[in-house]
């Protein structure tokens, strides 16, 4: 059963009014009388910044938001967390949004941490009874120790971040939706950001984020949207999404108009893969292999020009986006000197060690660089079956062993 | 309404940032909350000092001119100095609004209230230089003051409207601040702050002088906190009304606009 939706986007676009000077004063009597500038944000004029997001996040998920700057990811962060209002489609959120848009925000430089903190906080939703008893807990996560009774404007930057980052997680949110943050700090805070986040998503925090850090994306998110001039272009398990955008920015970095394809593949057809196939440990093609037995991936390509600069890589996830494994040949350090013709590469597993369910599996071929010569996503599946359900996704060869005094079988 | 139970719903963070405020005024300073005390007393000692030897001025009836104009400049600097904040508040509050997630009608409320503070902390001085007067003889101790409470709640309601219309509207027309000052100017001297009605030489000025909105609410307070008269049934109507009025058309201007404020801020 997959856990209920904490954020639902549904046909979601943002249009901006644009003020002009005129327009202002033009518009003080409408305002009042006529409600102009509410309405001025339903039609057509102004600046589309958004157009047609749908997007769901369930709890315990996380979902990144990735895309050149001014492709409406903030946006999209700020309709989530309540601070816009779309102009058309459906925002549900349920529960408690906690928003890093920006660290400290709002923070009053002539009042003591201790106070920026409860007013933070409160308006992150708590009472001041709760943040008066977290309130050790916050002090002691942002290391700020004595300082906390001095006014914010003697803090360093960092201190100041590490109040504001503290503040907001100490909150419990059932949403956080995040805005490239996580870069704060020096190293040592910035981890225990990292392991903050991941213990919110265990205890079922649905994560938001926006993200420049395209590795940060691929190891803490299950799904990425990737967002191109407020449209989306892709959304989808995030080892996926992460390499379609990367393969766009390496085509314009070469001055290449960005691959053409739809939302399971794309690429520019240097190379292309003709068929991805899963074998079984005989080497016939199936769709159902059992837990712990032999098993290979065959990737059949063309290469229409003869390459140098290629990589081929394979992605295995389950269905709800969770990544399972991944490689590449450059990662396992195989590195042929040519490709050119009509040619297979089979990845082989000896013992092919995952729990029963169903798997989905992603396969491309791209320069070093990331560039898509063709990027086929959930481009095969198949079934793992086992004869016991095991949980996880691993399912290495194990025993139970008891040792010490001897366990008897229950009697009867 | 709409406004009032969202305020009501976070009047634990109103009160915090109206604490906020009153920490970081006087925040470094050596005297700290005295000074809330001590500008009103320099103040009413600069005026006696000036209406007294440099342009001896009096009012019909025995109250002295000092005391009688602190009486109703006090309430008059309350809703002014209110009204200018609240032009200021939101842009002020901007990162509040737009990093993290926060109802706008809370900072027209906070403004409200820190001043509310300032009032409060101000009246002892005039209630003292009341007695004083009162201990010379000079005038009788107003008891009518019991009904204070009642006349502040007035000037509360109307400022705590305009204030929401002026916030509001503030975002989205910056020249509202500087027509702000400009109004507040004119209507400072169409009140009867610095002058009783009866010393209006012109009968048709008087008419337009007890037309002003502002005219009942500083009657109702000063009668009640220096002149020890209970105000008339229609002063008290006229007064509530213009409170109500004010509180009304407020709250539906800001509902009005309210969708608006954060992103344009």
């Amino acid at each position: 059963m997959s856990a209920p939706s904490a954020v639902r986007l549904t046909g979601v676009s943002k249009r901006y009014p644009l003020l002009t000077r005129r327009g202002r004063l033009h518009s003080l009597k409408g305002a009042l009388l006529r409600g102009d500038l509410w309405r001025l944000q339903q039609e057509r004029d102004g600046f589309l910044a958004l157009s047609g997001v749908d997007l769901e996040v369930r709890q315990g998920e996380t979902a990144a938001v990735i895309g050149p700057n001014g492709s409406g990811k903030s946006t999209l962060l700020k309709l989530v967390a309540g601070i816009l209002r779309p102009t058309q489609g459906r925002v549900e959120v349920n529960g408690r949004v906690t928003a890093l848009i920006e660290l400290g925000a709002g923070f009053h430089p002539e009042i003591s941490g201790r106070d920026n903190a409860i007013v933070n906080g409160m308006m992150l939703g708590l009472s001041r009874a709760e943040i008066l008893h977290r309130l050790p807990g916050i002090v002691e996560f942002s290391g700020i120790g004595d300082f906390i009774e001095q006014p914010v404007k003697t803090y360093s930057s960092g201190m100041y971040v590490r109040l504001g980052f503290s503040v907001a997680v100490a909150a419990q949110p059932d949403v956080l939706v995040v805005d490239e943050i996580l870069a704060v700090g020096d190293e040592v805070f910035a981890h225990r950001c990292l392991d903050r986040i991941a213990r919110l998503q265990r205890s079922g925090t649905a994560i938001l984020l926006v993200s420049h850090d395209l590795g940060l994306v691929e190891k803490l998110a299950h799904h990425a949207l990737y967002l191109r001039q407020g449209r989306p272009v892709l959304v989808g398990p995030a080892g996926a999404v992460v390499s379609r955008y990367r393969s766009d920015v390496a085509s314009e970095e070469a001055g290449v108009q960005v691959a053409s394809g739809n939302a399971r593949r794309w690429g520019n057809g240097a190379v292309s893969l003709d068929g991805v196939e899963i074998l079984d440990a005989g080497g016939r093609p199936v769709r159902l292999l059992s837990s712990g037995e032999a098993a290979a991936i065959r990737i059949a390509y063309t290469a229409r020009v003869s390459q140098e600069d290629f990589v081929f890589g394979v992605s295995i996830h389950r269905e709800d986006g969770s990544h399972v494994f991944g490689t590449n040949t450059e990662l396992d350090g195989w590195r042929p000197a040519r490709l050119a013709g009509v040619g297979e590469m089979v990845l082989e597993f000896p013992r092919l060690e995952l729990t029963p369910g169903r798997y989905v599996v992603d396969a491309a071929v791209h320069s070093r660089a990331g560039l898509a010569y063709d990027y086929a996503c959930e481009v095969t599946s198949f079934t793992v079956s086992a004869p016991v359900g095991w949980l996880g996704c691993y399912a290495p060869r194990h025993e139970w062993r008891p040792r010490g005094p001897a366990m008897l079988p229950p009697a009867g | 309404m709409g406004v009032l139970t969202s305020l009501y719903r976070q009047r634990g963070l109103v009160a915090v940032l109206v604490a906020r405020d009153l920490k970081a005024r006087y925040r470094g300073t050596f005297l700290g909350y005295l000074w809330s005390l001590l500008n009103p007393l320099l103040l009413l000692a600069v005026y006696t000092a000036v209406f007294t030897f440099v342009i001896p001025a009096r009012v019909p009836g025995a109250v002295p001119y000092p005391l009688f104009l602190f009486a109703g400049l006090l309430p008059w600097l309350f809703g002014s100095g209110t009204l200018l904040d609240a032009a200021v508040v939101l842009p002020d509050n901007g990162p509040l609004l737009k990093k993290v997630v926060c109802a706008p009608e809370v900072f027209p409320a906070v403004t409200v209230l820190s001043h509310l503070v300032h009032h409060l902390l101000a009246l002892p001085v005039l209630l003292a230089a009341t007695a004083v007067a009162a201990g010379f003889g000079l005038v009788r101790f107003p008891w009518t003051v019991v009904l204070l409470p009642f006349a502040l709640l007035l000037w509360v309601v109307a400022a705590a409207g305009v204030s929401l219309a002026v916030a509001a509207l503030a975002v989205h027309f910056r020249d509202l601040k500087d027509l702000l000052h400009n109004l507040l100017n004119l209507f400072f001297f169409a009140t009867p702050i610095i002058y009783t009605l009866d010393m209006i030489p012109v009968r048709a000025l008087r008419r337009v002088i007890l037309a002003n909105p502002v005219t009942p609410l500083i009657q109702v307070y000063r009668d009640v906190v220096l002149l020890g008269r209970v105000p008339s049934v229609l002063t008290w109507a006229w007064a509530s009304a213009v409170a109500l009025v004010c509180w009304v058309v407020g709250a539906w201007i800001f509902s009005r606009l309210r969708e608006t404020i954060a992103e344009t801020v």
